[in-house]
Formats: structure tokens, C-alpha cells, sequence
């Protein structure tokens, strides 16, 4: 039978005779008369930052194991937090399966007749109600999230360029990848661990027990009225639905599920705010739009102020200048209707 | 926890103090049927409030129990009205002293119950 394994190849054989002392190879470049280029150093050779990847882009190094399932966690919150400007954040106790899905029903019901009515108002179709998301969170990972999210600002972005691609010009400076990983900057990163492993959140107390969190894609206070209205009613301002109006949320899996869930606080544009910021977010009247509209009114009024007070300067000293020439053509007028 | 005999929990915390985690463990660690088996309110303290969370509950009244337990109870930390009224203060205890003490008064009553052969 013939062995399995082939005899080394000339390369292999070469590479092999490389590792051997000086001494001996001086002796076959003597006695074979080969030429052999002089190869690396073993140092060069093992650990060499080489200016080629040795990791797929999709995966590079991370800090702690990327297979692990909090790893991929963290990785989806902090890509959650940085894609949400609005997030309430919800205790659940105890809630069982049927009341969570009835209650997502319902969120998702009175979201979708809020985009209908903005739709019917005249406003641009945005179909907010499928962006936003109610779901359980890991608290520990979230606030290494969270952490990363808000403090990790790396200044260099990762470069692009591949050194094997053809359209890369041959002047362009390759970033060195080294073997370990230190000089990323992605969330999974090292520096990143580094720089938010002593840091602590506003939001860090509120990050235990049993944590849900609702996410809007956009600041929407009209979104946001509706979503209170429907999790925690407090009737003044946020009143729940009649049951006319709504028959479903009087429903008993909604309305046990609903007051097993404890609003807590809300992170909007990256500020904390707390059950009463929350309630006022909310309350802004008729949305963005409306605050743009009250923002436009207050400084049109402001301009119009101000023309007035420069015009009136200049319409004194016109009427001053009449009044002047009026009264000088009638003193002329005078004397000449007294002559004749 | 035994949370049988539980007739009415109240609860008061600041969620942005890290010593409000033992009033909102506690409240999770109710079943989910608690809302229609008892009373249970919680108020939110705002943000900068400094005031302290506490844990106030009722149990069901049992009038025999009702010198035992305050005798015994007086001694401990926690504050006992009577027989059936406790305020514990969730920011010294922890949720496991919050729970034992549930426990221990719970027992108490329950073996009260086995006896009265109820």
C-alpha cells in the first residue's frame, strides 16, 4: 500500500531547509550551488503585522468571544440604541404570554390609527406603527450597551481600503491590521471595553429587575400620546381609550397585562428623563409639526415687531415733513387769498 | 414568598435611586394573578426626590394572632402597627429581608389557619 502522506514539496523542502542553522545551509549552498533568498526572521514570520486582514470584514476580533449570546446581544442593543431617539423604558412583573400579546395588539392598533389620522391630516404617509417595538432586554448587557453607545466615540472610522483589491492605487497608504485586534474601534472592540468599563450612566439605576423597553425609529409626541395612552393612562392628560371607542383594550389579558407593566422613564435624543419629562414629551401639542408651527408664529411675531419699530421712525419723520410742508403751503396760500 | 395571605401592598420609590431595587424586585416577585387577589399601588417618586422607598403591606386578618404577633414583631426592624399592618423600609433591608420577613409573618399565619382547621 502506498503511504499516505506525499514527500514534501520543493517549497515545503526549501522553507524547511530555511529553519536549519547557518552553518549547515551555508554547506548545501556550497555543495548544490542553489541560490536561496534569505528569509525572514522566525520573529518576522509569526507575529508580522502583515497589511492584510487576516479576519473576513464581516467579523472582525472582538473583545470578548463574538459566538457567545451575549456578545451578539450586545451588539443588537448597541445598534438598537443608536437607531432609536426615543425609548421608554417599562417594569413587567410577572406578565404572562397572552396579556404581552394582547397588549402588543393593542399598541399596535392605536399607533396605526394615529399614521392614518396624519395620513388623513394631510401629512406624508410615514408608517411609524412598524418601527416601533415593544421587547424584554438583558439589563446587564443593555447597560454595557448603553455605556458603549454613549461614551465610546472613536475619532478614526475604520479604513475601507483592501490591499487586494485592484482598484486600490497603489500610492494609498494600508492601514496596518494587527494580529490582536488593538487598533479597532468597533462596538465589540477592546478600546471600546477599555474606554466604558468604568463608566456609569444616568440611566444605570433603573437598569434592574425585569426590564422592557419601547422603542420609537422617530421623536414623535403624537406617537408617544398614543403609546401612554394605551400602557399607563393617567386620565387628565393621557386618557385611556372608552370602551366604545375601544372595545379591545378593556379586554381582561390587556388590562391585567397593563397594570403589571410600571412605566419607569424614557430616554429621548440621548437625555434622561423621568416619568414626568415623559408625560410632557408627550404632551407636546400636535406633534413636531405643531412646535414648528408655534416656533414659526413666535419669531414671525418677533419680525414684525421689529419692522414696526424701524418703520416708525421713518413714518414720524415723514409725517413730520408733511404736517411741515402742509403748514408752509398754507401760509403761502394764506397771504395770496388775502390779496386777492 | 407567600404571598397567600397578602391582602394589600403599597409602594413608594424613586426609580432613578439605586435603593429603589429592592420596592420594584419586591413587586416582581408577586404572581402574575396578584392584581385581582390583592390591592397593590405604587407611586413613583420624580427624579431628584431624596425621599426614602418603603414597602407597606396588609395581610389578612386573623384576630386571634393578633398579641403574638406584635409582641414578637417589635422587637425586629420593622415597624408593626398590629397585627395585620407592616411598613418595612425597602432601602435597609434588601428584597431578601423584605421577603423574609413576608415569610415569617405568612407562616405564622398560615399555621394559625392549619390550627383553626380552616
Amino acid at each position: 500500500m502506498a503511504p499516505r502522506i506525499s514527500p514534501p514539496s520543493k517549497v515545503m523542502a526549501s522553507i524547511l531547509r530555511c529553519k536549519r542553522p547557518l552553518k549547515i545551509r551555508r554547506q548545501y549552498a556550497t555543495a548544490a550551488a542553489t541560490a536561496i533568498t534569505p528569509a525572514a526572521s522566525q520573529a518576522q514570520m509569526t507575529r508580522g503585522e502583515a497589511p492584510i486582514a487576516r479576519y473576513p470584514p464581516s467579523q472582525p476580533p472582538s473583545y470578548k468571544p463574538p459566538e457567545f449570546r451575549k456578545s451578539q446581544l450586545l451588539r443588537q442593543y448597541a445598534s438598537l440604541l443608536r437607531s432609536t431617539p426615543l425609548m421608554l423604558l417599562f417594569q413587567h412583573n410577572n406578565l404572562k404570554s397572552n396579556e404581552w400579546s394582547a397588549i402588543r395588539r393593542e399598541l399596535s392598533l392605536a399607533l396605526r390609527k394615529v399614521d392614518e389620522a396624519r395620513v388623513a391630516a394631510g401629512f406624508p404617509a410615514e408608517q411609524l406603527e412598524e418601527g416601533v417595538k415593544i421587547q424584554i432586554i438583558q439589563t446587564g448587557i443593555f447597560s454595557a450597551a448603553l455605556k458603549v453607545v454613549e461614551f465610546y466615540k472613536p475619532e478614526t472610522s475604520p479604513s475601507t481600503l483592501d490591499p487586494t483589491d485592484p482598484s486600490t492605487p497603489s500610492s494609498a497608504t494600508i492601514p496596518v491590521f494587527k494580529s490582536d485586534g488593538s487598533h479597532l474601534t468597533h462596538t465589540l472592540s477592546k478600546a471600546a471595553h477599555d474606554a466604558t468599563a468604568k463608566r456609569s450612566h444616568a440611566l444605570a439605576p433603573l437598569l434592574s429587575g425585569p426590564l422592557a423597553v419601547l422603542t420609537f425609529p422617530t421623536v414623535s409626541p403624537l406617537h408617544l400620546k398614543a403609546a401612554l395612552s394605551i400602557l399607563s393612562p393617567s386620565p387628565p392628560q393621557f386618557p385611556a381609550p372608552t370602551r366604545r371607542a375601544n372595545p379591545g383594550w378593556h379586554e381582561p389579558s390587556v388590562q391585567s397585562g397593563m397594570q403589571k407593566l410600571l412605566l419607569l422613564g424614557a430616554r429621548v435624543e440621548g437625555k434622561v428623563f423621568d416619568v414626568e419629562g415623559t408625560k410632557w414629551v408627550g404632551g407636546i401639542d400636535g406633534g413636531l409639526e405643531g412646535l414648528r408651527g408655534q416656533l414659526v408664529a413666535m419669531l414671525q411675531n418677533v419680525g414684525a415687531g421689529v419692522t414696526n419699530t424701524l418703520e416708525s421712525a421713518a413714518k414720524s419723520l415723514y409725517f413730520t415733513v408733511e404736517g411741515r410742508r402742509i403748514m408752509l403751503e398754507d401760509e403761502e396760500k394764506g397771504p395770496s387769498e388775502e390779496k386777492s | 414568598m407567600i404571598s397567600r395571605f397578602i391582602t394589600e401592598v403599597s409602594t413608594v420609590f424613586n426609580p432613578f435611586s439605586p435603593k429603589a431595587k429592592t420596592a420594584r424586585l419586591f413587586l416582581s416577585f408577586l404572581p402574575p394573578n396578584a392584581r385581582q387577589t390583592m390591592k397593590i399601588t405604587t407611586k413613583l417618586l420624580p427624579r431628584t426626590s431624596k425621599d426614602p422607598s418603603f414597602v407597606e403591606l396588609k395581610f389578612s386578618k386573623s384576630p386571634l394572632f393578633f398579641s403574638t404577633v406584635l409582641h414578637e414583631e417589635g422587637s425586629n426592624t420593622a415597624l408593626v402597627e398590629d397585627g395585620m399592618q407592616m411598613k418595612l423600609d425597602a432601602e435597609k433591608l434588601g428584597v431578601k429581608g423584605v421577603i423574609e420577613e413576608v415569610d415569617r409573618h405568612s407562616r405564622m399565619l398560615s399555621r394559625q389557619e392549619e390550627l383553626t382547621g380552616n
